[in-house]
């Protein structure tokens, strides 16, 4: 590669940009969204019919997969998947969660633009995550 | 930072940016980048490169590429491989990239999530 003039151009070291990053992370960690995420979080993990609730949706999501890759549901199991997924979602626990990783998402959204544009690079693109997560 | 009204949050960001921003891989990222927009040459064969694949594209979904038209965007495709200015600019993008997902890991193993997915605009 070329070789390019540093002079007069203080570098910081990849040490001192990592700890910036660590900076960066627990003041992120300290926000009432992060705060609020992993309560809601917790909730979720540790209520039990939440996340029965949640089994059965994946499950029969997982045993209906090639059907709902080729749109080809008939009408019993799409009505049935779609009960599953409103008694997982209705739980009062994962609407929270919900809510809260939303918020969370904002947040991440808004200082994953600010760094975008100022270093001009698309931050998500460039580690590798698509829009759809 | 229009929605982050956390001022240590919004500091916190702003060490970050201007850290990346004097990091080698940046200054090497931002020097390539204004060598290239200052290469007239460079600029002109990567627009043209990028419209002959958009052509060739077209015409793919249209009726047909000829070989002719195959070999001369292989030709482009050649001297932009070939251009010392483009070729550091895409190496130092890469690099600069490279170093972007290093910082990220450093985020997301200290918060549990994966920060970039969590920064992704949905839409899809």
């Amino acid at each position: 590669m070329e070789d390019m003039v540093f002079e007069n151009i203080e570098i910081a070291s990849p040490s001192v940009v990592k700890q910036a990053a660590r900076d960066f992370a627990a003041a992120l960690a300290e926000t009432q969204q992060f705060k609020a995420f992993e309560q809601t979080a917790y909730a979720f993990r540790q209520d039990q019919v939440a996340q029965q609730a949640m089994q059965a949706y994946q499950q029969k999501q997982e045993s209906l997969r090639a059907m709902l890759m080729l749109n080809a549901l008939s009408v019993e199991q799409r009505a049935e998947l779609e009960r599953l997924q409103s008694a997982f979602i209705s739980q009062p626990v994962v609407q929270e969660y919900f809510t809260a990783q939303a918020e969370l998402a904002t947040l991440c959204q808004a200082l994953g633009d600010a760094l975008s544009e100022s270093i001009g690079l698309n931050y998500v693109a460039a580690c590798g995550v698509s829009c759809c997560g | 930072m229009q929605t982050v009204h956390n001022p240590s949050m919004q500091e916190a960001a702003e060490a970050l940016i201007s850290n990346l921003l004097a990091s080698e891989a940046f200054i090497r990222y931002q020097q390539a980048q204004a060598c290239l927009k200052e290469d007239r040459q460079a600029r002109t064969l990567l627009e043209q490169l990028s419209q002959a694949q958009a052509d060739l594209r077209k015409k793919q979904a249209n009726s047909g590429v000829t070989q002719a038209e195959i070999d001369a965007l292989r030709t482009l495709q050649e001297q932009v491989q070939h251009n010392k200015v483009i070729l550091t600019y895409a190496q130092t993008q890469q690099e600069a990239v490279n170093f972007l997902r290093e910082i990220n890991n450093e985020i997301s193993q200290l918060l549990g999530i994966n920060f970039a997915s969590f920064a992704t605009h949905a839409s899809c």
